[in-house]
């Protein structure tokens, strides 16, 4: 009878047997966290969250961006030179280059104080 | 003895003061806005804030799109051009030495609007009724960062000109070689 009751007593557990469940959740926490938080700094650090218009307060624009530019082509690397290939390059580039100076991106002044009106007022 | 002793002390003093007297120069020379000024902040804080936050949102799909472009023009055109001559045994150094530069324009194109974009977000953030000067200083920073885009993107259309004129003389020396050998 006696030995029948010893089998039945649960043995003495430490108190990380008896929590580790909720050690397990609190260390898969404590992990996503830390993952969390390097992958933000990336994401601060890198320039990757000045280029992403999905952010709060770009949903404006966000369409607007440019996905996909048919006469960018990627211009062959292998091959032979010659005259027909140099005026092929010239072409492809001519137009890329009129595209990419059609804006003279950044100019104007509209962080001037006079134009936000917050400049000194006039006497 | 006594007397050096004094006069350190005396130069000491004349230097606190001194110091004290040019950093309230410069403060002052930093912040030149007037009650009438800081008035005028308040007053026009919340159509000002608008307008910040339009720029802020045209001014990143600038640099989307404008940064597409460019990266398009080195990786797609430029690079892929260089190798193609190098592969023909031909001297791309002039094309590869403009090709680096304007990859290191455009390093600096991407650096310094990360530098404005996050001034301009500081700006934003910055309550402008309660920290009037806080809120001008910031703005006037952001300023200077954008002109300092402008002035990176001035860099990328001569660089993109540059390429286009050294790949001229390349094509110029290669059809005279071409001739001399043809001849």
């Amino acid at each position: 009878m006696n030995e029948h009751e010893d089998s039945q007593v649960t043995p003495d557990l430490g108190f990380w047997d008896t929590h580790r469940f909720m050690l397990l959740i609190a260390l898969s926490i404590t992990i996503s966290l830390i993952l969390v938080s390097i992958s933000m700094t990336l994401y601060a650090t890198s320039g990757a969250a000045q280029l992403d218009l999905s952010r709060p307060g770009y949903k404006a624009v966000s369409n607007q961006t440019l996905t996909k530019d048919p006469g960018f082509e990627n211009y062959p690397t292998s091959g032979s030179l010659d005259a027909s290939s140099l005026n092929d390059f010239k072409k492809l580039y001519e137009a890329q280059a009129v595209k990419a100076k059609a804006v003279d991106a950044f100019s104007g002044d509209p962080l001037n104080p006079e134009s936000l009106e917050i400049s000194a007022p006039e006497n | 003895m006594h007397m050096p002793r004094k006069l350190i002390v005396f130069g000491l003093i004349t230097t606190a003061i001194a110091s004290v007297a040019l950093f309230s120069s410069v403060s002052a020379e930093d912040t030149p806005i007037t009650d009438a000024q800081i008035n005028r902040i308040k007053s026009s804080c919340i159509s000002a804030k608008n307008t910040l936050n339009q720029l802020h949102a045209t001014d990143a799909l600038l640099r989307v799109n404008r940064g597409q472009i460019y990266l398009s023009l080195s990786t797609k055109l430029m690079t892929r051009f260089n190798t193609r001559v190098e592969s023909n045994n031909l001297n791309a150094k002039d094309l590869v030495s403009v090709t680096n530069r304007y990859n290191s324009a455009l390093k600096t194109f991407t650096a310094d609007y990360k530098s404005y974009e996050e001034q301009l977000s500081v700006a934003l953030r910055i309550d402008c009724t309660n920290e009037p000067v806080t809120f001008y200083d910031a703005v006037a920073s952001a300023r200077t960062k954008r002109t300092q885009v402008n002035s990176d993107v001035t860099i990328l259309h001569q660089l993109i000109d540059e390429y286009a004129s050294t790949f001229d003389v390349f094509s110029i020396d290669f059809s005279k070689q071409n001739g001399a050998k043809n001849s």
